[in-house]
């Protein structure tokens, strides 16, 4: 079979399971992200008070922050999470931010449960730098309540002076060379979600009998293991990784930060790849959805957005970065995300209870047992 | 009298209603989550269901719980051997300075341990300055994150303080007339020092080895800096239930099986302390 009528299937396939887990999708109130949202008063772009910012750590540049303090006369009060779900937890708990950074899927769940402002999307002035892939996605329809923020895939980063070429399959986690140096990143989906693509099933699979054959077949790395960690760039440049599965944006931090791009390889794999985005939301219950409206086109400024860019080194789905993007991964056209690859990629989607319980286990299995 | 124990009483309320509210409230929190389930958002509902304690018969916890008393239990025995020798020169020889040198053990403490052990693990990284050294020995290991011994490091690194210090105090309570009554009964330093000295300083010992062992056996930041697949700790099973896995009432009920089994031990240790005391 040629990859590309596997992958075709795979699509149609993908495609008919999302239906199925869509129609069981009892988390997912149908339209309720419209609905929730029309109630509340359309938000104006203008200063309400200082900006309180919720982000991962070192996710945008400093300078930029600064910047749209002075130009406002705001204070901008940064806090950081280092996970989706510490960041849920702390929304959850009544803490009010008024900017903050969901992932796709995560902006899918938290407007279904109605914990997002709708966005007046007329008023970005920034809006048309915007892909246009982004401007209805999958988990966002309308872009009622997200605007996109930075886009990632996951492949292998590698030492091409230790290990030489690899094969650009998902296979080559299971390379001779790197027994023993070899990672893969602490998080369940992404472990899964390559060993399934590997066997040829869906990203998010969630049949339990494929789920026991990815898992005895991720448990096959095991020995070979070195570790589950999401460090990943630390674990390249100190050298305890010569094999790791890696995010793209964390793998062109770890070639800039070590000067030696020879060094270094990064592929997607033909199997396919996961693909993700971050967004810019606006909770609920933010105090100052107005400074936060502020903020959010102040960084789509094409200037600003090429500025962030530089920093922090992950693509943006927006026109006037793409010059920047293509110089900073100059020697790794892999790492460019093309609107096709956002189009047909293979996304993580959320799952009901009782499937994301059954995957939960099955990690558990691979990672600890 | 009545009127002074009155007083005591009133004092100590305040006290007792922290404890009660944070300390017994959290584990019956804890434990009522064990048997809830969660909303879409992954936020914890109480309900009754026990699940949770179904999933936690499959033999991977106990796998790994087992590997956490282990590695507890050395590094508790290595907190020990080291901080002995420590703790006694500081008593016994550290004259004025013994407050100095007692601040010059605790302040390194004072840094957080998350950022301790990831300078540890930097240090013993493949090409980390350490392994550099090492690798010029002709029989050194081939690595050290990722080992047991790291961990077991790790974990007897970020406690030491915690055996230190009792066992200080339990060798500044000690009469100086006991060590001499040993000298005078002929007794070597080293023959004096094995049977009067350390018998009369066990309890600090057992105090220390308290101390170490809990708070090791649920950790999770050694094992997550410098252990692999092979070295998790059931602390780090039960932070990826409680935040990546969402799943807090698996994340609880693990953490009542870890306190059932923290307090079991703890009392047989105690125990088993006083039997030997008593005899």
């Amino acid at each position: 079979m040629s990859t590309v009528t596997r992958r075709a299937l795979l699509r149609a396939g993908t495609a008919g399971s999302l239906a199925a887990a869509g129609a069981g999708c009892a988390f997912l109130p149908h339209r309720a992200p419209a609905g929730a949202g029309a109630e509340r008063p359309v938000i104006r772009p203008e200063p309400d008070g200082d900006l309180h910012y919720f982000n991962w750590a070192d996710y945008i540049d400093p300078a930029l922050l600064k910047g749209f303090a002075k130009e406002y006369g705001v204070e901008v009060l940064e806090a950081n999470f280092d996970s989706m779900e510490a960041m849920i937890a702390k929304i959850t708990a009544g803490n009010r931010y008024d900017v903050v950074f969901p992932t796709a899927r995560w902006v899918q769940r938290l407007a279904a449960a109605g914990e997002l402002h709708p966005l007046p999307l007329e008023r970005f002035t920034g809006w048309g730098h915007i892909y246009e892939e982004f401007h209805d996605p999958w988990y966002d329809p309308g872009s009622a309540h997200s605007v996109p923020y930075q886009m990632y895939m996951t492949g292998i980063g590698w030492r091409k002076d230790k290990l030489g070429e690899l094969s650009g399959s998902w296979n080559d986690l299971w390379h001779e060379g790197a027994g023993g140096r070899t990672y893969l990143l602490d998080d369940r989906d992404e472990v899964l979600g390559a060993v399934a693509l590997l066997l040829g099933f869906d990203l998010n699979e969630t049949d339990p009998v494929r789920l026991e054959r990815v898992c005895a077949k991720a448990r096959t790395l095991r020995p070979r293991l070195r570790g589950f960690s999401s460090d990943d760039h630390t674990n390249m440049l100190n050298g305890n990784a010569w094999l790791h599965q890696m995010w793209s944006g964390d793998f062109l931090v770890a070639v800039r930060a070590s000067g030696d791009a020879g060094r270094f390889g990064f592929q997607t794999c033909r199997e396919g790849v996961p693909v993700n985005s971050d967004c810019f939301a606006i909770p609920r219950g933010a105090r100052h959805p107005g400074t936060a409206l502020l903020f959010i086109d102040y960084m789509l400024r094409p200037d600003n957005a090429v500025r962030n860019l530089r920093y922090i080194g992950y693509p943006q789905p927006h026109r006037a970065t793409e010059g920047a993007f293509r110089e900073i991964s100059a020697g790794f056209p892999q790492l460019r995300i093309s609107p096709a690859e956002l189009a047909f990629g293979h996304q993580y989607r959320n799952l009901p209870l009782a499937q994301t319980r059954l995957r939960d286990a099955v990690w558990t299995t691979v990672k600890a047992a | 009298m009545r009127r002074h124990s009155r007083l005591w009483a009133a004092l100590a309320l305040p006290a007792l209603a922290w404890l009660g509210v944070f300390f017994l409230g959290a584990i019956l929190l804890v434990l009522a989550l064990s048997f809830g389930t969660t909303d879409p958002l992954g936020n914890p509902v109480f309900a009754v269901d026990p699940s949770s304690y179904r999933t936690l018969m499959e033999p991977v916890y106990a796998r790994v719980l087992v590997r956490s008393l282990l590695y507890a239990g050395a590094a508790t025995a290595l907190c020990a051997v080291v901080a002995y020798p420590v703790a006694y020169s500081i008593a016994r020889y550290g004259g004025r300075f013994k407050n100095v040198l007692i601040a010059a053990v605790v302040v390194p403490f004072f840094a957080n341990y998350l950022v301790r052990m990831y300078g540890w693990s930097a240090l013993l990284a493949d090409e980390g300055p350490v392994m550099r050294v090492v690798g010029w020995l002709p029989f050194g290991p081939e690595r050290m994150v990722s080992t047991a011994a790291a961990v077991v490091g790790g974990l007897a690194y970020g406690f030491v303080v915690f055996m230190i210090l009792p066992v200080y105090a339990a060798l500044e309570r000690l009469d100086p007339a006991v060590i001499e009554a040993g000298r005078d009964l002929y007794g070597s330093r080293l023959a004096t020092f094995v049977t009067v000295t350390v018998p009369a300083t066990r309890h600090g010992v057992y105090a220390g080895a308290v101390l170490t062992f809990l708070p090791a056996t649920g950790d999770f930041v050694s094992a997550q800096f410098l252990g692999g697949p092979e070295q998790l700790m059931i602390g780090n099973l039960v932070q990826e239930k409680f935040f990546a896995g969402q799943d807090w009432p698996l994340g609880a009920a693990l953490t009542v099986l870890l306190m059932a089994v923290l307090v079991l031990c703890t009392v047989g240790y105690v125990r088993q302390g006083v039997r030997r005391e008593v005899s």
